[in-house]
């Protein structure tokens, strides 16, 4: 099913922009409408530039719904990200949104695993903060990047089960509120778990006992060939899992057609529109294996 | 991946305005246009394949589809298809190419769960037939005259599978044949879709004519690809694709020109379309002798554009001592003497 909440085409001003190590940005505009709809796994669609004018599809890692502020995480792959990174404060950006089916949790697991791998870092990032409202669950956020992190990492206090020696680096904001995060690449930072993402996964979920490992509830986001992985990872432990999905973009709001991903059905396979009936699809039907 | 180059004419393009500038009274009285006898509250129509089956962009706060004269709906063939594969869409320099391959639930479900979900008293929506083979496509006509819908749009550019794969409307023979076909199963108002991608459009529309299209739609898509010289891949899922956007405006342009000069003394209608994006544009397709405007990749830059470009039209008639739009229709000034053919050095 498409989601039918309503869209908001705004002009956001720019309140900050920073610039990090691999091409990576931090967007925060002032959007209120926005801001106060946006879900994890929702993404808006800007207009990074008035001379270049297809809107570009770029995922939500943060909003304040009472400070009417939404805040982006980008890497630059092309010609529309590399003028968004020339926005300064002050400017305007034509933003819409927000768009798209969010991640949608199971209160009942209280172990959720969140995967994150490069652009796919914000929606987890914004979906662990959202569980955190949610006392009785207990989130593991694992970020994986092939450049440097979007942030200074630092050494953990909050104990994870199953973690090698040594993988003891996480993401301070999801420290500071408590949630317990490691990090995975293969270029050897450090403190960081030298490997893919899911074989740290797999680290975690085999040192949990099998009550524990019930509980666990797999969300994704992140290129494409890790979001299968994590697919083959959940079906290997028979764990249900969301992916979110990114495909090239044109209107944004299901007119199109343009952005669609296969999926399996129970009638077969069916093209799905990325922009409202995903980004987030049950992993089952996009990697039927 | 999506790397272009910026194109000054881009810079042409006003950002969209907050929504609290859009209209919610509809269109003013100036802007009716009688199509085909079908009451058209503004001479904006939404294209074909740029809004779903109608009710995709409600989802946008502030738009309507009271702001338009009509809705094309999405290509439909007889049975279901599921279209081609990703990626379907590229921005190009002042456009995007498109290859979507007519995705769609089959027209008896377009008809029977779709159409009534549709509120008819917004607007005239247009069913866009499509389809395979001659046969398929008066099938496709005989379901949707069965229907509440307003008027069919032929969208001829479908590859003829009977005969070589060749798209019917890059032929006059063949596409006169379409329209014969769709016009003995229907008295709903037929509007032909012309390709660009032939050789002479005039003489197709004046076969289209006589076989019994009430209107044309001027013009789809040009054929087009896009490679990634880094792999030297194609692009698109589909290796080619149509080109939209305000790049082809001054080929679409000359097209509409170009079949008004057959339509004109029948009285016959146009719907000029191909890359519009502000009133400015809409209008010099009015004056190129068109009679409604089609708005469709625009929609991807300012979803909330419509009623800006009835607001820009309002205010061009009020400022040329106009009362209605319609007498903007082939009011072109053509230089004299005309210029020389094309091939010979112009």
């Amino acid at each position: 099913m498409s989601t039918r909440s309503t869209i908001h085409l705004v002009e956001a001003t720019v309140l900050e922009h920073h610039h990090l190590d691999g091409e990576q940005h931090i967007l925060r505009v002032q959007a209120d409408d926005i801001a106060a709809d946006a879900r994890p796994g929702s993404f808006a669609h800007i207009t990074c530039d008035p001379c270049l004018p297809m809107r570009r599809p770029i995922s939500i890692l943060r909003a304040d719904r009472r400070q009417g502020w939404v805040e982006f995480l980008y890497k630059v792959v092309g010609e529309g990200t590399r003028r968004l990174a020339e926005r300064g404060e002050g400017e305007l950006l034509s933003i819409l949104g927000p768009i798209g089916r969010p991640f949608s949790f199971d209160t009942a697991r209280r172990r959720p695993l969140l995967i994150g791998g490069g652009v796919g870092m914000p929606p987890m990032i914004f979906l662990a903060e959202t569980m955190r409202g949610e006392k009785d669950l207990q989130p593991f956020v694992i970020l994986g990047s092939e450049v440097p992190f979007p942030f200074t990492a630092r050494p953990s206090t909050v104990m994870v089960p199953g973690m090698p020696e040594g993988v003891i680096a996480a993401m301070p904001l999801l420290e500071d509120r408590g949630i317990a995060s490691r990090l995975a690449s293969t270029r050897g930072y450090a403190g960081c778990f030298e490997g893919y993402v899911t074989d740290l996964a797999r680290h975690w979920l085999d040192a949990l006992d099998e009550e524990a490992r019930g509980q666990v509830e797999v969300f994704a986001c992140g290129p494409h060939p890790m979001l299968e992985a994590v697919a083959r990872l959940a079906r290997d432990y028979n764990l249900p899992c969301q992916v979110s999905m990114e495909e090239f973009m044109a209107c944004g709001v299901g007119g199109c057609a343009g952005c669609v991903v296969e999926v399996q059905t129970e009638t077969g396979p069916a093209m799905k529109r990325v922009c409202v009936d995903g980004p987030v699809f049950e992993a089952g039907e996009v990697f039927p294996f | 991946m999506w790397s272009v180059q910026p194109l000054a004419i881009y810079c042409k393009i006003p950002l969209m305005a907050s929504s609290d500038e859009t209209s919610t009274d509809g269109p003013d009285a100036s802007l009716r246009v009688d199509f085909c006898g079908l009451d058209f509250a503004s001479p904006l129509v939404l294209l074909s394949g740029c809004v779903g089956f109608g009710e995709e962009y409600t989802r946008v706060k502030g738009f309507s589809n009271r702001d338009v004269g009509a809705v094309c709906l999405k290509g439909t063939t007889l049975e279901p298809r599921l279209g081609n594969p990703p990626h379907r869409v590229y921005e190009t320099p002042a456009g995007m190419l498109n290859a979507i391959g007519l995705q769609n639930p089959g027209a008896r479900h377009v008809v029977e769960k779709i159409l009534p979900q549709l509120d008819f008293s917004e607007t005239r929506f247009i069913a866009n037939l499509s389809g395979s083979t001659v046969e398929e496509y008066a099938e496709v006509a005989r379901i949707f005259d069965d229907s509440p819908i307003d008027a069919m749009e032929i969208n001829i550019s479908c590859p003829n599978v009977k005969e070589g794969g060749v798209a019917f409307g890059n032929d006059p023979d063949m596409s006169a044949r379409v329209v014969a076909a769709c016009r003995k199963v229907t008295d709903k108002p037929l509007i032909t879709k012309l390709s660009p991608n032939q050789t002479d459009i005039a003489e197709n529309a004046r076969r289209c004519l006589e076989a019994g299209s009430d209107a044309f739609a001027v013009i789809n898509t040009l054929m087009g690809m896009a490679i990634d010289a880094e792999s030297r891949e194609a692009i698109i899922g589909n290796n080619q694709g149509g080109l939209s956007g305000p790049a082809i405006k001054p080929v679409a342009l000359l097209k509409v020109h170009q079949v008004y000069q057959v339509c004109r003394d029948h009285g016959v209608p146009i719907i000029g379309q191909g890359g519009v994006a502000s009133a400015e544009d809409a209008i010099e397709f009015l004056i190129a002798g068109a009679s409604a405007v089609g708005v469709g990749t625009a929609l991807f830059y300012d979803p909330l554009l419509c009623p800006k470009i009835n607001a820009g039209i309002e205010n061009y008639l009020a400022r040329h001592g106009l009362a209605r739009v319609s007498q903007l229709t082939g009011t072109l000034r053509l230089n004299s003497p005309p210029v020389r053919q094309p091939g010979c050095g112009v």
